[in-house]
């Protein structure tokens, strides 16, 4: 007997209660999508006081939440821990960069191809999966490296450690009929390509999160989250569980490989330094700190460790004379995200959104006291 | 597809899963040895035998989890050495875990769920973008799994963490997950391990209900009154080969098993 021979009853339902479901069910991007439409307004004139560009600078969290959110369901959901994400991602930057630099593409076409290729490529590794937990960390961590190393080396392809130049910028699509061009909405706004940007940095990734929260709450989600918590039990419930891992890790990539390509776009130019394994940790930090088996935790995650930096740079013009180490803080910013990778797993191993999520739903301190005796089982 | 549900038709085969000569040796140890055995259509078979006899290892090799060095495993009259355990699960060859392999971090209904993964097939595709196809089998499910619930008696659990639950009902679920794959053979691994005696007689009757459902069962236990009460055959493994089998009855007054259980479980 399948799902076919049996339809739902209650075919009846009218379309307000369906609607009122439908709100329901996705009040959280709902609220999020609202956040986001209005940001602007508020941010910009803040902006000047605080000297954070916000805007600027969340069209890079709502790349690096894409990324995020793909490791999440690797590594939160199927427990398969990556280190290998800022791979995807490079290979994403570099597609997109180098086919609408060397071969003209249009820019919607680089990052299309950008998923494409990495999500190929995530297959074609995709057998490292039969390792399992440090092995396989080690293994993606390796894989982490030698993407870095080739993107480097191949010189005649990538230009090496001069970088790609010149990539054409994510800019609005035709300019004429969105009225972005028209004169007193320019003098309205004046940086129009930013709020492109942002705007459809953020469409997409509000869609990314959308299409995956419903995917965790599925048949594939359970089936996910079965594998994690034991293998031979999964397999025998007839879960497939090589085949699943695979589709999850190559779902993973391909999202890497988008944010990736994007991130090309929007930022002009890219070097190889810029997809060292650096930036795997610093997307496994999102996703960490963000929570594990958390959607929305990669948004918190990515806006964590995106403004982090942002911040520090901004405090000397805050307080006049700031500690001169404050200047150098870029050199030791591995440091920050390992002790905050560190300290996240230690005292609020769930995440920051469930942290605080919990805090307001049962009123508990969202920190976790780590020398708290564990009743005995 | 099938279901548990389903009465097997009228020309049930006599050996619905049968061994021949199964061999599994671990470093020189062999913990199977020359095992054949074959169980008919609507049966309980029990599987006795000391610590360490190699029951929980025949399991592993009739579900595919390990290889075999030697011998074949046929269902339905068909090879299944040497395809995946998920492949075999979706045959019809369902098992519980002596040591309770419940997703912990899933609700009860969950569990259950997982368990009718390969009776569905909404995908990352499907199930991302809710197509009404997709949303129907969610339901189906749901329904499902409250059915299969219902007949080891754990429906009012079903938003419970699987973790929560006390032991006997952990193992309860760890039946009924195995039950939602549609099993035409269930392989239960000392399902009773850790129940009192009311909680295991409960089982004995879950069991019944299982086996008039037209499921084989096949029972490997240590608790001798269940395994005596409920089993039309017993097997008595001792040191990974066959020692004994009949009966309850013939098996029970069988010098050899006397004396392979002296002084341990049978009192
Ligand atoms: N993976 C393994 N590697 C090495 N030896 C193993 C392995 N699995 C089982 N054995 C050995 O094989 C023998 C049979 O073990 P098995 O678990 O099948 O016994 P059992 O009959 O299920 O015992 P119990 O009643 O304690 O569950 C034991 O001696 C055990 O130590
Ligand atoms: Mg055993």
């Amino acid at each position: 007997m399948d799902g076919k021979s049996n339809p739902t009853k209650g075919g009846g339902v009218s379309p307000g209660t369906r609607l009122a479901e439908l709100v329901k069910r996705n009040r959280a991007v709902i609220v999020f999508g609202v956040f986001i439409l209005l940001l602007p307004l508020w941010a910009e004139h803040i902006y000047k006081g605080i000297s954070i560009d916000i805007l600027f600078i969340m069209r890079l969290v709502g790349v690096f939440t894409i990324a995020a959110v793909g490791l999440n369901l690797l590594m939160g959901y199927a427990g398969q821990v990556s280190l290998g994400q800022g791979a995807f991602f490079g290979i994403g930057a570099y597609t997109s960069a180098l086919l609408t630099v060397r071969a003209g593409f249009p820019v919607w076409l680089g990052i299309a191809l950008a998923i494409a290729i990495s999500a190929a490529f995530g297959l074609l590794v995709a057998p490292v999966l039969r390792l399992k937990g440090h092995y396989l960390a080690m293994a993606t961590l390796g894989l982490a490296i030698i993407v870095f190393v080739f993107l480097r080396e191949m010189t005649w392809l990538t230009f090496g450690n001069d970088g790609v130049r010149n990539i054409p910028e994510l800019a609005l699509p035709f300019t004429h009929i969105t009225g972005f061009d028209l004169p007193f909405i320019k003098e309205k706004l004046q940086r129009p390509e930013l709020y492109f940007q942002f705007y459809f940095i953020w469409v997409v990734a509000i869609v990314v999160l959308a299409l995956c929260a419903n995917l965790v709450r599925s048949r594939v989600g359970r089936s996910m989250r079965a594998l994690h918590q034991s293998e031979v039990a999964a397999e025998a419930m007839g879960v497939n569980v090589s085949a699943q891992k695979i589709k999850v890790f190559v779902l993973s990539a391909a999202l890497g490989g988008l944010a990736g390509g994007i991130y090309a776009n929007l930022q002009g130019y890219i070097d190889p330094n810029m997809f060292s394994i650096t930036l795997s940790i610093s997307i496994l930090t999102m996703v960490v700190i963000g929570g594990m088996e958390s959607i929305w935790g990669a948004v918190a995650g990515a806006a964590v460790i995106t403004f982090l930096p942002k911040f520090v740079e901004a405090i000397p013009k805050w307080v006049g004379d700031a500690p001169k180490w404050l200047e150098r803080y870029s050199n030791y910013e591995g440091i920050v995200f390992g002790l905050i990778l560190i300290l996240t797993m230690v005292f609020m191993p769930s995440g920051i959104t469930r942290g605080l999520s919990d805090m307001f739903r049962y009123r508990r301190s969202p920190f976790m006291n780590p020398f708290r005796r564990k009743a005995v089982e | 597809m099938m279901q548990a549900g389903d009465v097997l038709s009228g020309d049930a085969r006599d050996d619905l899963l049968a061994a021949k000569d199964l061999t599994k040796t671990f470093g020189g140890l062999a913990a199977v040895k020359n095992v054949s055995f074959s169980v008919s259509a609507k049966a309980i078979k029990a599987i006795i035998g000391p610590n360490g006899a190699g029951k929980t290892t025949l399991y592993d090799l009739l579900t595919g989890i390990y290889l075999p060095d030697e011998g074949n495993v046929l269902f339905q009259g068909r090879e299944i050495v040497g395809l995946a355990t998920h492949e075999i699960t979706a045959l019809g060859v369902a098992r519980t875990f002596q040591t309770i392999r419940l997703f912990t971090g899933m609700t009860v209904m969950e569990n259950v769920m997982v368990g009718l993964h390969h009776r569905t097939k909404t995908g990352f595709v499907k199930s991302a973008l809710r197509v009404p196809s997709g949303l129907r089998e969610e339901a189906w499910m749901r329904e499902e799994s409250l059915r299969i619930l219902d007949i080891v008696g754990l429906e009012m659990q079903a938003e419970s963490l699987a973790g929560s639950l006390p032991f006997g009902q952990q193992r309860l679920l760890e039946v009924a997950r195995a039950l939602a794959t549609a099993p035409r053979v269930l392989l239960l691994d000392e399902p009773a391990s850790g129940l009192n005696a009311y909680e295991t007689r409960e089982l004995g009757g879950i069991i019944y209900r299982i086996r008039d459902m037209g499921v084989t069962v096949i029972l490997v236990e240590h608790d001798m009154g269940l395994v005596m009460r409920i089993s039309d055959e017993v097997l008595v493994l001792d040191y990974g080969e066959i020692i004994a089998e009949g009966t309850p009855e013939e098996v029970s007054a069988d010098a050899r098993v006397i004396e392979a259980y002296l002084g341990s479980e049978i009192d």
